[in-house]
């Protein structure tokens, strides 16, 4: 089976990893050697696709020709195409949730969907189907580095990420024809990278400040398991936020018309950027941008720049301080603090983070890398090959369900290791009511309609009975990607309740198969290919179980039907490692059916002998 | 009687199968999930040993490449085992869970007041009222005085839970009157739990009293 890479999609670069021995190997580009894949997408009026520098140097931007000339040049978005970066700032978000701010950076299909879309040319574009665009440029590059084929991947997101969130990334992985075996929270993989060999046991923070969002977790870690105590953070929050302050200085004396302009603002946007990085190491950063009327400098220094950058860095620490006080612990209890992310470069964010925590935090690893680092290695956890290790991770943020008046009844609460389950029951309110509908909520507030809508769901079709007699259990399971998963049952038939899942917002699963049809990339031969690994994997099961039934209880099968049983499991044998999956499917049903009253018997077997074996005991 | 999802082999219902170590993903229990007897008295690093042990040997992340069948065992077994685990070594969440398969009914809501704490809460109710009336002046030291209380408020839950975990071991002594220990059972959880929400609007009140003092 082909190997699983480890995969970090950040908001402004993204990266890929993969284990090689021992340790994780970041897979830089073969052509330039650059490890860090930018965030940024093209998208041309003809719908062709560009990832990367190339992507970057079609965005919208002021340039100065050889004629002394000022140009605007660049995809405006719309009809002109549209160059889309920081995508993860709108993933999972419904139109309505775009913030104000963001909504004349791109050119939107409307803002009432329940999934943003991008408008180019005569298209729109999903922010899933955008990172997909990312997510097959880094498979491309890591398949191209080492000639082999990458369909296996583990992805990271933000442990702040939602339901919707999380959910958004998963859709991205299969749009971009990827198995996703699991979604792994990004301070989390960072402390596995780290845990590998730079950290003692005990209790670490990580702190992770990021392109465009930010996370706080707290983890006890212990004879190789690494459990999450409790996390925090915003996903509003990172770099772009700080190259903000220094785009509006820059920007302050132009009329707002201006400031409006994509060309003007995208060219600010890298002047603050560099800025932004010189203030890292200097006192003094000028910003420099040349306009066809005039040209606008400014200059900022450390102490002006901290002045300002200050309330985003306190709404980190508040994360902070929340996510110790869940966690149960001082600041001073934590035995070791790692700083992850590249705006943790920024000489503020380490001293107030040192501050809070009384301690020197620890950046030995490279704060762009360390992310993608864990993701290969919480890949070789899923392929077995990293020993004991386990992660354990928390739901951020609670989960519950509107009850009557509004209110949302927490069932699961933030910080709850999971994977995690709990059941609930519920009954109709009137005679003969054939549906019962739940809404649920994610988040902490009191009342439902301040958290946010995760799905509704319909129970039914329920038999008519009088009010209050159907009892219905409700299953809410949240999976160790953080994703819910519900599933209902009558309890006095015991039969399977359907349950009618209506994402409040995000792609609904006949979305995504349209996606996928009209995606041309995504070719027939992987889909057969997937296909046959799991027809393979049937067949190894049907046949591994079936060998030791029959070793264990050869008498309970007659020697007609084992003769039949075998035969069909030979061909089985020989076809399954051949490439005819339809014959390979075939042979697995023949073989169940085959078997199936063989199965049934030692069912009835082992029942009789666990009876024999309680009537002797209270016989004794 | 079930059938292990992985190894096909026959099993009684358990956490794990007992011929291949698989999980088999039934509903357990939380005693038996975590395969111990029906005792009330724990030790809790015996019991977050035997979390890491079994929670490393069944989580989803061991059977990644598995069928969907054997994924979905583990899933549901993980889960079990994580609920089993945080229940049980809380003793105020393990008394609540006793009485629940005891089929004993703890009083829906705690809104009646415990005889013995009624004058306490009531003078607590009053320092409430008047810190959230309170202006800038004196939120100060009528703060100082709810921190006390506060601490008052705790004591009265760490006593009421070591008697609650002397019963524990009363109970699993098999000394005493069974009614008479359910009975005093029900009643220490019903004390911690009233004090615990009422320290919770302490809590509260204090956040937005000193988020007051800030803004203004």
């Amino acid at each position: 089976m082909s190997r699983i890479f480890g995969i970090d999609l950040g908001t402004t670069n993204s990266l890929i990893a993969v284990m090689e021995g021992e340790r994780p190997r970041i897979l830089a580009d073969p052509a330039t050697g650059d490890p860090l894949l930018p965030s940024v997408v093209a998208i041309t009026p003809q719908g062709e696709v560009f990832v990367g520098e190339q992507a970057i140097a079609m965005e919208p931007h002021l340039t100065v020709e050889r004629d002394g000339r000022i140009h605007a040049i660049g995809f405006e978005g719309g009809e002109a195409g549209a160059v889309v970066r920081s995508v993860k700032r709108y993933m999972g978000l419904g139109g309505d949730e775009v913030a104000a701010e963001d909504r004349h950076r791109y050119s939107f299909a409307d803002f009432s969907g329940p999934v943003v879309r991008f408008a180019v040319g005569k298209r729109t574009f999903t922010p899933s189907q955008i990172s997909a665009e990312i997510l097959r440029a880094l498979k491309a590059r890591a398949e191209a580095a080492l000639g082999e084929k990458v369909e296996r991947v583990v992805i990271t997101v933000p442990a702040y990420f939602n339901d919707g969130q999380r959910q958004a990334t998963k859709d991205a992985g299969r749009l971009a024809g990827l198995e996703v075996m699991r979604l792994v929270n990004e301070p989390t993989a960072a402390s596995l990278a780290y845990g590998l060999n730079q950290l003692a046991e005990g209790r670490v923070a990580v702190f992770d400040l990021g392109g465009g969002t930010f996370d706080i977790s707290i983890l006890n870690i212990k004879g190789g398991i690494f459990e999450v105590l409790a996390t925090n953070g915003d996903t509003h929050l990172g770099g772009d936020d700080f190259d903000r302050l220094l785009v509006d200085l820059l920007l302050a004396d132009l009329p707002h018309q201006l400031r409006l302009d994509r060309h003007i603002w995208n060219s600010a946007r890298l002047a603050a950027e560099a800025a932004k990085k010189e203030l890292s190491d200097q006192d003094q950063a000028r910003m420099k941008l040349a306009l066809p009327d005039r040209e606008v400098c400014k200059a900022v220094t450390r102490a002006e720049f901290e002045r300002m950058a200050d309330p985003l860095v306190g709404r980190s620490l508040k994360r902070c301080r929340m996510a110790l006080t869940d966690a149960g612990l001082a600041p001073g209890e934590v035995d070791a603090v790692v700083l992850v992310g590249g705006s943790t470069r920024i000489p503020l964010v380490r001293r107030r983070v040192a501050e809070l925590f009384g301690r020197e935090p620890l950046c030995s690893l490279d704060p762009d890398h360390v992310v993608a680092l864990g993701a290969a290695v919480q890949a070789g956890v899923l392929m077995g090959s990293q020993g004991d290790m386990l992660l354990l991770d928390v739901v951020p943020l609670s989960l519950g369900i509107e009850t009557m008046g509004g209110v949302m009844e927490r069932l699961i609460h933030r910080n709850t290791t999971i994977p995690t389950n709990v059941t609930e029951g519920f009954t109709t309110a009137v005679d003969n009511q054939t549906h019962v509908d739940i809404h649920v909520v994610q988040g902490e507030r009191e009342l439902a309609a301040d958290c946010r809508s995760l799905a509704r769901f319909k129970l039914g079709p329920i038999e008519t009975q009088p009010a209050g007699l159907p009892r219905i259990q409700v299953s809410f399971l949240i999976d160790a990607n953080g994703i819910l998963n519900v599933t209902a049952h009558d309890v006095r038939t015991g039969r399977e309740h359907s349950v009618d899942v209506k994402p409040s917002y995000g792609l609904t699963d006949d979305e995504i198969e349209r996606m996928l049809e009209e995606s041309i990339d995504l070719g027939e031969q992987d889909l057969e290919q997937r296909m046959l690994i799991s027809a393979r994997n049937d067949a190894a099961q049907l046949l591994g179980a079936l060998s030791k039934q029959l070793d264990e209880y050869g008498s309970l099968i007659g020697a007609q039907e084992r003769v039949q049983v075998q035969e069909c499991a030979a061909k089985l044998e020989a076809a399954r490692n051949g490439t005819d999956r339809a014959y390979i499917s075939a042979l697995v049903e023949e073989l169940n059916q085959l078997s199936t009253p063989f199965a049934e018997r030692i069912m009835d077997y082992a029942i009789g002998r666990a009876l024999e074996k309680k009537s002797v005991e209270e016989l004794s | 009687m079930m059938q292990c999802p992985s190894c096909a082999r026959p099993s009684e219902p358990r956490l794990t199968c007992p011929q291949c170590g698989a999980p088999l993903g039934v509903e357990l229990d939380l005693f038996a999930a975590l395969g111990l007897p029906h005792k009330l008295v724990l030790d809790s690093r015996e019991l977050e040993r035997i979390y890491h042990e079994t929670g490393r040997r069944i989580h989803p992340d061991r059977f990644a490449s598995a069928t969907p069948a054997v994924r979905q065992a583990s899933l549901k077994s993980t889960a079990l085992l994580t609920r089993a685990y945080r229940t049980l070594r809380d003793p105020v969440a393990r008394g609540r869970y006793w009485l629940e398969l005891m089929d004993e009914k703890l009083a829906e809501n705690n809104q009646r007041v415990p005889a013995d704490l009624a004058e306490l809460v009531f003078e607590v109710q009053e320092q409430l009222g008047e810190l959230r009336g309170a202006r800038n002046g004196n939120a100060n030291s009528l703060g100082a005085a709810m921190k006390a209380r506060r601490a008052e408020l705790e004591e009265i839950v760490n006593t009421t839970q070591e008697e609650l975990e002397r019963n524990f071991a009363r109970w699993d002594s098999g000394a005493g009157e069974r009614q008479d220990l359910v009975n005093e059972l029900k009643s220490a959880l019903s004390t911690i739990a009233y004090v615990r929400t009422l320290t919770r609007d302490v809590d509260r009140a204090l956040d937005s009293a000193t988020a007051d003092i800030k803004t203004n």
